[in-house]
């Protein structure tokens, strides 16, 4: 499985296998030099050495050109004229994730919460593992090595779930995210000639674009290990039906709150310390979260804005308010539960708009012209569509994943042949194939 | 394992009873309906009767104002559609002919589609619903690499196009939205949007065209009087000898690129707005029909 994992990180450009297998060879090292040592300093040695290639990579790759071009500006802002030393370098694929894995071996292992993995290839395969590899979701080593290195025989049930997963997968990347990315590219690309209606589904267009592409690769990726027998962690539970930010965040991108939560906001001292302590802790924690997605200052705002979000219910001590799964029945709680969602929606809709725009500046206008406008015709759009035209397809969506909130999938149960033959009925009638588009999160 | 083989067998058996399915269902909602474009107007049509037929690109279809030969006695349309190249005006020729259309003059735009063979996606598709109800569309797609996927497997083509005769394409038709398209007997007017009245075209090189050698023969075949012209662009292009190269390798082609001048005519570099599209089509039938009459 290493082998074909190597092979499929090799069909995007084989020259960066060079790379991760110097990042896994790293970790792989360093992990057992630290285990050996007994003196302390050597310990810390090695230890920093994984940790300083490891983000070392990822600076120069990702960040070098971002930070080199950001002081250039500094510089010339104050007067002082520069021009920044860029490098011509791509971004390899998944660099962010198999990074991170490393990373946490590593720290585990520093910390003794785990013992370091003897084994080159059990290890080799625990960072490169080939639907994790590119797009997540971000595997502890507690967690997938003894599933890697037990003897796993063929589960028909397991398999038969991880069929649906990637059917399901497949419902929400093809039909959902690449269908809803036309008409939100074409009101983004031409947002100053839109309406207020049209901004605002452009927003909403987006919210669900990322969500159905990235959460649709975590099904195919969870959906095809269960093929092999393998459980990744769920990466995604329905985090539009959150009542407010914080329940938001416990359920999206589960894989990199939980990483972050765990190996930054814990060390820094979490919820414990003063308020001020803790404010600056939930800071650092979401505008680090926002530049892990990318070297952008749209990326720090996206993450910057999270973090004014959660603050009212770290503050007011709500943030663990809302730990069960919504429900809405009759009655005067469920308006406000109802309500909640809404509000959370909006909210992140709103956050979203920072992490789609190209610029800073383009975010406040399109938010500005949202409340301006003041018209709420349809459109005309670019792609040739009007702009209400998918009102329908997304709120039949929701309505699905209301219903199947309690699963991993909503084809399993009752009825499962039929509601697999409306997916794949879905997927080759509605799926939109013309225009294709790569996974969002491959670029981070 | 057995169970999950089986499991697998009856999830494909299903998909392909779907794209079966699916291919039937849509193919008969094109077949069934022939007012939402030019291509679906000729194939789901009988023997027509025209003095002039229009084709080409859009510079044909923005550029040649059927009311005007009408008024002269003459029956038109313009079937000239925005993107099309002459592999598609080969074959909607091909079609007329085929459904016995008698046809006195096709006036064919044959200027910058002159430098390649290639089929224009956009219009090519719409020729695909019918892909398994006519040998001559069958026969003029054959030459295609993707032919064979086209061709044979159920439903590959409403996927490979979806955006064009897909699912929305064809919800639109089976509910008889309207369209503009076949408003005003095919042209379609453009208004005057100033700007953008430049062009390069230096990179465009003329070639012996073997759609345009099929459309003279189609034409030779049916006895239809062929006139091939060049249409107008405005002043401000890079590389206007193009037409002076083309005419070298089809001296047969009227060079009318400068009849019409004058930013205030144009609707962008390439194309005239309403009130040049009727001064050029006056010139083209003082031209070619000042005896004409039905």
């Amino acid at each position: 499985m290493v082998v074909v994992s190597y092979y499929f990180y090799s069909c995007w450009d084989w020259r960066f296998l060079f790379l991760l297998l110097f990042s896994t060879l790293l970790c792989y090292f360093t992990g057992i030099k630290i285990e050996k040592s007994t003196v302390e300093r050597e310990r810390k040695f090695w230890f920093w050495l994984s940790i300083v290639f490891n983000l070392g990579f990822l600076a120069i790759f990702k960040y070098y050109n971002f930070f080199a071009f950001s002081f250039s500006e500094v510089l010339n802002n104050i007067g002082i004229n520069s021009s920044p030393l860029l490098l011509d370098v791509i971004l390899p694929v998944g660099i962010s994730f198999y990074t991170f894995h490393g990373l946490s071996y590593v720290i585990d292992i520093y910390y003794k919460r785990i013992q370091s993995e003897k084994n080159v290839v059990d290890y080799a395969l625990f960072v490169s593992y080939f639907p994790l590899l590119v797009a997540g979701p971000i595997e502890r080593a507690t967690h997938l090595l003894p599933q890697v290195k037990r003897i796993r025989s063929f589960d028909y049930e397991k398999a038969k779930q991880g069929v649906y997963q990637i059917i399901w997968g497949l419902v929400k990347k093809v039909v959902i995210a690449d269908t809803c990315a036309t008409y939100a590219n074409a009101i983004f690309d031409n947002y100053t000639a839109m309406n207020t209606f049209s901004l605002i589904l452009g927003a909403v267009y987006f919210a669900f674009q990322i969500y159905g592409d990235f959460s649709g690769y975590s099904d195919m990726a969870l959906g095809m290990s269960k093929l092999f027998g393998l459980d990744l962690l769920r990466n995604f539970n329905y985090p539009y039906f959150s009542r407010d930010i914080a329940e938001f965040w416990r359920r999206w991108h589960i894989s990199l709150s939980s990483w972050f939560r765990d190996y930054l906001y814990i060390p820094l001292g979490g919820s414990r310390g003063s308020k001020l302590k803790q404010v600056r802790n939930v800071f650092i924690i979401f505008v680090v979260s926002g530049f892990w997605h990318g070297a952008n200052w749209t990326f720090l705002a996206w993450g910057f804005i999270n973090a004014l979000y959660f603050l009212p219910s770290l503050l007011l001590g709500t943030n663990r308010n809302n730990m069960e799964t919504a429900e809405l029945h009759w009655d005067f709680n469920s308006i406000k539960v109802f309500f909640s969602i809404l509000a959370t929606f909006s909210i992140t809709c709103l956050a979203w708009i920072f992490f789609r725009a190209k610029s800073i500046d383009i975010a406040i206008d399109y938010i500005r012209r949202i409340f301006t406008n003041g018209n709420f015709l349809s459109q005309y759009l670019e792609n040739e569509r009007y702009n209400y035209e998918l009102i329908l397809l997304v709120l039949t969506f929701v309505l699905v994943e209301w219903n199947s909130r309690y699963k991993i999938e909503p084809i399993s149960g009752k009825y499962s042949w039929l509601k697999m033959t409306l997916c794949l009925l879905a997927i080759i009638a509605l799926g939109t194939y013309a225009d294709y588009k790569e996974f969002i999160y491959f670029q981070f | 394992m057995t169970k999950f083989i089986t499991l697998v067998a009856k999830i494909l058996l299903t998909i392909l009873v779907l794209l079966v399915v699916l291919d039937w269902a849509y193919t008969t909602v094109y077949l069934k309906n022939s007012d939402r474009g030019k291509i679906q107007h000729i194939f789901n049509s009988k023997a027509r009767n025209y003095d002039v037929v229009i084709l080409g690109s859009s510079r044909a279809n923005n550029h040649f104002v059927p009311e005007l030969f009408e008024k002269k006695g003459l029956k038109t349309f313009n079937y000239g559609m925005s993107g099309a190249h002459l592999f598609e005006a080969s074959l909607m020729l091909k079609l007329m002919a085929e459904r016995n259309y008698k046809i006195k003059t096709v006036i064919l735009e044959a200027d910058l589609s002159l430098c390649n063979e290639k089929e224009s996606e956009a219009i090519a598709a719409k020729f695909l619903p019918y892909i398994h109800h006519s040998e001559i569309i069958a026969a003029h797609f054959s030459k295609l690499d993707v032919f064979n996927e086209l061709y044979y497997i159920p439903f590959y083509r409403y996927i490979d196009f979806d955006a064009l005769i897909g699912f929305r394409e064809m919800y639109n038709t089976a509910t008889k939205k309207p369209t503009n398209i076949l408003d005003n007997l095919g042209y379609h007017p453009l208004g005057h949007k100033p700007g953008n009245m430049k062009n390069d075209i230096r990179a465009l090189k003329p070639i012996r065209n073997k759609y345009y050698e099929e459309i003279k023969q189609i034409c030779r075949q049916n006895h239809y009087n062929l006139i091939t012209v060049m249409t107008p662009m405005c002043a401000n292009v890079k590389g206007l000898d193009y037409f002076e190269k083309a005419n070298q390798i089809y001296p047969e082609i009227y060079n009318l690129e400068n009849v019409v001048e004058g930013d205030q005519y144009f609707s962008s570099c390439g194309h005239l707005n309403d009130a040049g599209a009727r001064l050029f089509t006056e010139v083209i039938i003082e031209r070619f029909f000042r005896n004409s009459t039905n």
